[in-house]
């Protein structure tokens, strides 16, 4: 190729990346304006839905009591918990909020590591993927609310030295046990990823099989790793609520739902508010794994992998 | 750029290599068929031959990526095994196979990394290897944001990292338009030039293996095997050797030695022996 053909191309390059970023930035404000007018529409059909029931018969309950109007809810939040009580129920939701989310991170770097270990051990051998891909698959199959006190009740006893197992390990455990599947099968499928001729190159270089593993066939996995990283995080944050509820778990958003469903009656909005609060918990959590998706595919082609 | 010294004569050596897929089935097929082949330090040889010939798998031997059922392979005087070990060969693709999430000059760099070279002195390196192939502006480039021939280009570059005294080459040219293989022809024979190095080359082109090589091993399929090697003395090429008369006279011997015609009216290419 001649230089000229060389010079001219070498221009368009620089250009693409600077306005790369540039292009990001307003994507990212477009979604925040998608979002933000989604959040509206939900709103007004909440209360045209509610405005309407209140006239004509509808085939479910838009009473005030199960379904309460934006604003009570809005006011709702910032009550006291309980009567006398300094804090907010909406200080309370966030704390919970908050609780649950370490847990639930917990539970996303353990089942992640976990993931990523058996991910390894089936792709380098072959025995291990036919026997152990089964048990991986069929470990998914158990229900939760079967595995929770199982769970708990065996770790109960579990003590080593100063370590003493707290029903909070249960809850994390259970939260890893359901990340750590989309990982493992993600990364599984990442690693066999590398082409036939990748390898041969590498082949012919004489490569340890670390140097393998850590030069080709994990920079070749992140197209993989990146969507189940994201299942991983919300399976954790799933399991960390519903191991809350089924383990009893104080402190958290899962038991906060129970306990303020049960004063619906009273005061519906709160349970509302829960429900906001473990929402919010799956958006925090959302972000976590963008961000570790951003710098994951800092030097991958944006259109996807060549 | 240190010019690799001849110090055995013998580039390759290939003794009686039988490569049979599948053995015993119903679905066996003979690869390669009893192939004998030396390659001299210095020279280029393209093998060429109808697609099922073996001459891909005769290439995958001699770089120890599959092993054949009978018969040794030596690269520079050791075992192809040993040869691998000791890099004794670089390697270049139909696929240019550079690691998308790697610059340009990290990729040619890959292999000095592989050998525990420190970061300064396999830039440096990598540095002088991208000048000799003109592409020292695109040091910092990711591999997508380059052409094909450019990506060739860094695959070159990138086999000749370590200074192995042969390259094998696997149909580097087959994804490129016609007027980028011609200008990629010139490139590989000027570095063949600067650096010394032996070549094997495998090619579906007729032209292209004429043009390039000191002779051509013409292989026939099922079972596959050699069935002429035809010496080409064309003397230095530039653009007007393609449209040679002796060019012509290579390109008819070769392409009769295909069809099963040997002996044909080769004018300045001669049907030579092993």
């Amino acid at each position: 190729m001649s230089q000229s053909a060389a010079v001219t191309s070498a221009s368009p390059g620089r250009t693409a990346r600077s306005s790369r970023a540039g292009r990001r930035f307003k994507h990212g404000a477009a979604s925040a304006g998608w979002a933000l007018l989604g959040i509206l529409l939900s709103v007004i059909i909440w209360e045209l839905v509610k405005a309407v029931g209140s006239v004509v018969p509808f085939p479910f309950n838009t009473s005030d009591t199960t379904m309460p109007n934006v604003w009570t809810m809005v006011n709702g939040a910032f009550q006291p918990e309980m009567r006398g009580s300094s804090t907010t129920v909406l200080q309370a939701v966030m704390m919970a909020a908050g609780y649950s989310l370490m847990i639930a991170m917990g539970g996303f770097i353990i089942g992640v590591s976990v993931g990523i270990l058996l991910a390894i051990t089936m792709q380098r051998f072959a025995f291990m993927e036919r026997g152990l891909l089964p048990f991986v698959i069929a470990s998914q199959t158990v229900p939760l609310i079967a595995l929770a006190p199982l769970i708990v009740g065996i770790g109960n006893r579990f003590s080593v030295g100063p370590f003493e197992w707290s029903t909070t390990y249960s809850v994390m455990f259970i939260a890893a046990y359901l990340a750590f599947f989309p990982l493992s099968v993600g990364a599984l499928r990442g690693l066999h990823a590398p082409t036939p001729t990748s390898l041969e190159l590498m082949r012919s270089y004489a490569a340890k099989p670390r140097q393998l593993l850590f030069k080709l066939r994990f920079p070749s996995s992140i197209p993989y790793l990146v969507p189940a990283l994201k299942v991983s995080a919300a399976s954790a944050v799933v399991g960390t609520v519903i191991a809350e509820i089924s383990t009893g778990v104080r402190g958290g958003i899962g038991r906060l739902i129970i306990e303020y469903s049960r004063e619906i009656t009273g005061q519906p909005a709160k349970v509302y508010v829960a429900v906001f609060g473990a929402i919010i918990l799956g958006l925090v959590a959302a972000a976590l794994v963008t961000v570790i998706d951003l710098y994951l595919t800092r030097n991958l082609p944006k259109e996807g992998p060549a | 750029m240190s010019v690799t010294s001849p110090v055995s004569t013998t580039a390759v050596r290939a003794a009686g290599i039988w490569k049979v897929f599948n053995e015993g089935q119903s679905s066996e097929v003979t690869a390669l068929q009893d192939i004998d082949l030396t390659v001299e330090a210095g020279e280029f040889i393209s093998l060429i031959g109808p697609s099922g010939c073996g001459k891909s798998t005769l290439l995958r031997v001699i770089a120890d990526l599959t092993q054949p059922t009978k018969g040794t392979a030596e690269v520079a005087g050791m075992s192809a095994a040993a040869a691998r070990q000791q890099q004794q060969y670089g390697m270049a693709f139909q696929q240019a196979a550079l690691f998308d999430w790697r610059t340009v000059r990290r990729n040619v760099e890959l292999p000095l990394e592989l050998q525990g070279w420190s970061k300064s002195a396999r830039a440096a390196r990598a540095m002088e290897l991208l000048e000799m192939v003109q592409l020292a502006d695109f040091a910092g480039h990711r591999p997508w944001e380059l052409s094909g021939g450019m990506q060739q280009r860094v695959a070159i570059a990138r086999s000749l990292a370590v200074d192995p005294p042969l390259l094998l080459m696997d149909e580097p040219f087959g994804a490129l338009d016609e007027m980028t293989r011609e200008r990629m022809q010139n490139e590989l024979l000027r570095i063949r030039q600067e650096t010394g190095k032996s070549v094997i080359f495998v090619t579906h082109s007729i032209p292209e293996a004429v043009y390039l090589s000191d002779r051509v091993v013409v292989m026939s399929a099922r079972p596959g095997r050699i069935t002429d090697i035809i010496e080409v003395n064309l003397g230095s090429r530039d653009e007007d050797t393609r449209e040679a008369e002796a060019f012509f006279a290579g390109v008819t011997a070769v392409r009769e030695a295909l069809r099963g015609r040997t002996g044909g009216s080769a004018a300045r290419a001669r049907v030579g022996e092993v």
